[in-house]
C-alpha cells in the first residue's frame, strides 16, 4: 500500500475549514443573540423589585448610585440606592434630581432621550468617551456622573456657586468656558437648560450602567475614597 | 486554573471569558477534537483509494 499524506490533501483542509467557518459563524450568532438580551434595558417594575441588569431602566435617575469596589466581582461596581453587603444593590436609598426623585418612567425616558440626543448634536464623543466609544482628549465620561469632582465636598459645586451635582453639573454644561477646570478647556457649545437636564441625566443613567468595571481604577484617583 | 462565575449575568460567553484558559480549552475542543476526526476520514479514505 502506498504511503498516502493527508496533509498534502485538499479534502482534508476544506472540511476543516468550512467546520471551523460553520461553527464560528454559529458562535458569532448566538453571540448577537445572547448581547442584545444583555444590553436590553430595565425597567421601571426591575428597579422596584430589586432586578439587577446591566442596563437598568431611566428612572435609575431617582436613585443614589455609587460606584465601589466589589471582591468578588475583582473591580467597581455602579450600586443602586445602596449596597446589600452581598455584591448586589439595595434599590432602596433614593436621591433627588433637580428637587425630585418621583419621574416616572415616561419623564425619565424623555430626558434621557434628550440628553441622548443632545449629546450626539453636540458631538460630545469628538473629545469625550462614552461607554468605550470616542475620543479621550477631555475627561471619559462614562461615570462622569460619580466623578469625586461633582460630589457634595467636591470642587466644582463650589465653583459654579450650586449645591447639588446635578445643578453644578447642568450649570457647568451650560456656560463650560467661564470654569476653569481642565488645561484643555471645554468651549461653549450653546446648551440650554433644559438640554443641559437632559444630559446630565443621560450621565446619571449611563454611570448606572455595570461596564465589568470600565474605565478601569476610576473612583481611585488620589482624594477620592470608594468613588464616592 | 477555574475561576467562578461571577459576571453580573451569567450566560455561556461570561463564562468564557473568565481567563484564558476556558477560551483556550473550549476552542480546542470544537476545532482541533474535529479536525483528528476529519484527519482520520480522510486517511481511511485515502487508503482505500490507493
Amino acid at each position: 500500500m502506498a504511503k498516502t499524506s493527508v496533509w498534502s490533501d485538499n479534502r482534508f483542509w476544506q472540511r476543516s475549514a468550512g467546520w471551523i467557518t460553520g461553527f464560528a459563524a454559529v458562535l458569532l450568532i448566538w453571540l448577537t443573540f445572547d448581547t442584545a438580551g444583555q444590553i436590553a434595558m430595565g425597567t421601571d417594575e426591575d428597579l422596584k423589585n430589586g432586578v439587577t441588569k446591566r442596563v437598568p431602566g431611566p428612572t435609575v435617575i431617582n436613585y443614589k448610585i455609587t460606584y465601589e469596589m466589589s471582591d468578588k466581582r475583582g473591580h467597581e461596581v455602579p450600586y443602586i440606592g445602596g449596597n446589600d453587603g452581598k455584591g448586589g444593590s439595595l434599590f432602596q436609598e433614593k436621591q433627588k434630581f433637580f428637587g425630585r426623585d418621583d419621574y416616572s418612567e415616561e419623564e425619565a425616558a424623555a430626558l434621557l432621550h434628550l440628553g441622548k440626543l443632545g449629546s450626539q448634536t453636540k458631538n460630545c464623543m469628538n473629545c469625550h468617551t462614552l461607554l468605550g466609544n470616542g475620543a479621550y482628549y477631555a475627561p471619559d465620561l462614562t461615570k462622569a456622573w460619580l466623578d469625586p469632582a461633582w460630589q457634595d465636598d467636591g470642587t466644582m459645586q463650589a465653583m459654579t456657586g450650586k449645591s447639588t451635582k446635578e445643578e453644578a453639573m447642568a450649570e457647568f454644561l451650560q456656560h463650560p468656558s467661564t470654569y476653569p477646570t481642565h488645561a484643555r478647556m471645554m468651549p461653549d457649545l450653546g446648551i440650554t437648560a433644559e438640554e443641559a437636564k437632559g444630559l446630565v441625566a443621560f450621565l446619571k443613567h449611563m454611570s448606572s450602567i455595570d461596564t465589568n468595571g470600565f474605565p478601569r481604577n476610576f473612583g481611585k484617583i488620589r482624594g477620592a475614597v470608594n468613588g464616592k | 486554573m477555574f475561576e467562578p462565575m461571577t459576571d453580573v449575568v451569567p450566560s455561556f460567553f461570561a463564562w468564557l471569558n473568565q481567563g484564558p484558559l476556558t477560551l483556550t480549552i473550549f476552542l480546542h475542543t470544537v476545532i482541533i477534537l474535529p479536525m483528528f476526526w476529519i484527519y482520520k476520514q480522510e486517511k481511511t479514505r485515502l487508503e482505500k483509494e490507493s
